[in-house]
């Protein structure tokens, strides 16, 4: 009982965290219509970054986190702009681009950061005694609480405030929105870049625990795109329900019948989705 | 290019292939044998992606199942490599046919994801079934031939490749070439002229992770060491990478992006790993500036594109 606790709560703490990184993906997604074949390598290069800031330029942990998502925030929309605006209407021409700038980019950060492991300091430090049964980390909890409210102020913004609505607005008709004042290149652009900048939301949050190194970042993209297909491409409210049940589903898999099969699970239950109910859990009959 | 031209072209390109190993090292004959490799699954990876316009990212999994089935046939049954490639090739064409069922009604990204998934999955078992893979080790397995022979493993593969081009060749210009084109441009036109997009893509599919299988197979009893890397993500970029820079869509371009782009590892590869981060950029360029790859320099400006 006590273990099956602890596997739920660090079940819930990756599903939290994968919904984060996974809605990243689905906004892009659902605004452009191309899935981001690099969002591993974002997620990966705020971890250096906020590694780097914390304890290369000595700046306080969570300011150093806050610039790191604000730098892969500004180079999404230096990709934007460089290497997918040209592509639009064609999904494999940004298809095959953002496959091509994975595998770039981690060659690349193998040749700058080495294939060592790389931690940014925690931001808390200590434990908490949960349901009076088991200790668990600060820090974990930090990223629990953190992570849930990113989610909960992306759903404020996408749904309340005049961005949001134009995002919508793209997402569902982008010639009507055009007609009707709103700038789709502009929309694009910063679609893009929140899309990263969410990536490398979840990449502060998580890699004071598990370090990077240039390769988690299959991985991550893996999850995301899971999750996505998962909950329904382009369905945000999808996207949460379908991170929270892949966290759960890794994490009791991985304790309870073979660790190295891991992230297999994953697959099998998006192999299955696919063939039950192509556009997911929560996703609509179009796309 | 004109048809005669075509044909000269060919017959040049016949007897350099055949010539290649009397002048070669050691050395270089490997480096050939590997562009061969390439040149298999590139052209294969090419009649998906450049003639229907499906990107699948599990042709690196179906070169390493040919591997692995036939490698384990040979090991635990004894069965000579020439039979276990078929073996190999027949076992990827089934997985073949079953993804293709399965993802390929979804469509375009949905595809891409699926297979991406199928690939890591193999890749997962591979690694974790140690008592039967020997996972990273790498399985050892008997060489192509009774005799141990570079040129002779050369001449087969160089055969089988010119065998596989030419019906590559046939197959584009044929009327299921015909139609591959006809789906990828213009998926609802096609249907309301009577084709059947589904089945057409599908057979497309079959045939791509058939060829895929066959060269893995051929290529791993010729390294007489298969290791996942074969199955990996990064054969799967290199393999991208040599369509895209020589040219998606067009014959003659998968043909020329694999021996450039292999040539060229070998002269860079005393760097390190640099390699994969130049091929990387080299295509990320080819994508943003050059559309068309390297067969598209060959076209003046102003010119319609043939296809």
């Amino acid at each position: 009982m006590q273990d099956f606790l602890l596997y739920t709560t660090n079940g819930l703490l990756l599903g939290v965290i994968y919904a984060l990184s996974a809605l990243g993906v689905s906004l892009i997604v659902g605004i452009m219509n191309v899935i981001n074949f690099s969002h591993g390598e974002l997620y990966v290069l705020a971890g250096y970054f906020s590694a780097l800031f914390a304890r290369g330029l000595g700046l306080p942990v969570t300011l150093a986190a806050l610039l790191a998502v604000i730098m892969v925030f500004i180079f999404g929309l230096i990709l934007e702009r460089v290497l997918l605006r040209n592509t639009y209407g064609n999904d494999m021409a940004s298809l095959i681009i953002t496959f091509v700038l994975s595998i770039v980019l981690q060659n690349a950060y193998l040749l700058i950061f080495g294939p060592y492991p790389q931690k940014p300091p925690g931001w808390v430090t200590g434990s908490t005694h949960l349901f009076g049964l088991f200790y668990y980390g600060n820090q974990r909890l930090a990223a629990l609480g953190v992570g849930a409210v990113v989610i909960a102020a992306l759903f404020v913004v996408i749904k309340k405030t005049w961005f949001g609505k134009t995002v919508r607005a793209v997402a569902q008709d982008r010639e009507m929105a055009a007609m009707l004042g709103v700038n789709p290149t502009m929309v694009n652009m910063l679609s893009f870049g929140t899309g990263c900048a969410l990536a490398a939301a979840a990449g502060v949050i998580l890699s004071p625990i598990f370090p990077v190194t240039p390769t988690v970042s299959v991985g991550v993209s893996l999850t995301a795109f899971i999750v996505v297909v998962l909950g329904g491409m382009g369905s945000l409210t999808g996207c949460v329900v379908g991170g929270l049940v892949l966290g759960l589903v890794q994490n009791l898999g991985a304790a309870y019948v073979s660790s190295g099969y891991k992230h297999f699970f994953g697959f099998f239950i998006l192999l299955l989705v696919l063939v039950v109910r192509p556009t997911g859990l929560f996703g609509q009959k179009q796309l | 290019m004109t048809h005669r031209w075509t044909q000269v072209f060919s017959v040049v390109l016949f007897f350099l292939c055949v010539g290649f190993p009397f002048v070669a090292g050691e050395y270089w004959l490997h480096t050939g044998i590997l562009c061969l490799f390439y040149v298999m699954m590139a052209s294969s990876w090419n009649l998906l992606a450049g003639y229907t316009g499906q990107v699948s990212f599990a042709h690196a999994a179906f070169a390493g199942m040919g591997a692995y089935v036939s490698g384990l046939a040979a090991i635990h049954f004894h069965v000579p490599p020439l039979l276990g490639v078929f073996l190999g090739t027949a076992v990827a064409a089934v997985l073949g046919l079953l993804l293709g069922i399965l993802c390929i009604r979804m469509g375009g990204i949905y595809l891409s994801l699926t297979t991406l998934a199928f690939s890591e999955m193999l890749r997962i078992i591979v690694d974790n079934e140690y008592e039967l893979t020997r996972g990273t080790m790498g399985l050892s397995v008997p060489f192509l031939l009774p005799a141990y022979s570079k040129t002779a493993a050369y001449f087969l593969m160089a055969a089988v490749t010119l065998v596989l081009l030419y019906a590559i060749h046939r197959l584009v210009r044929s009327d299921l070439g015909t139609a591959f084109r006809a789906v990828q441009n213009d998926e609802t036109a096609a249907a309301s002229l009577g084709l059947h997009v589904v089945r057409i893509r599908v057979v497309a599919f079959v045939i791509s992770s058939t060829i895929a299988g066959l060269a893995g197979a051929l290529y791993g009893h010729y390294h007489q060491l298969i290791t996942p890397e074969i199955l990996s993500l990064n054969l799967m970029f290199q393999v991208l990478a040599m369509t895209v820079i020589g040219g998606l869509g067009t014959f003659a371009g998968p043909i020329i992006g694999a021996v450039f782009l292999q040539f060229l590892s070998e002269y860079i590869r005393i760097y390190g790993q640099i390699h994969v981060l130049v091929f990387g950029l080299v295509a990320l360029a080819v994508c943003r500036f050059a559309p068309e790859g390297l067969m598209g320099l060959r076209r003046r400006p102003g010119r319609l594109s043939p296809s």
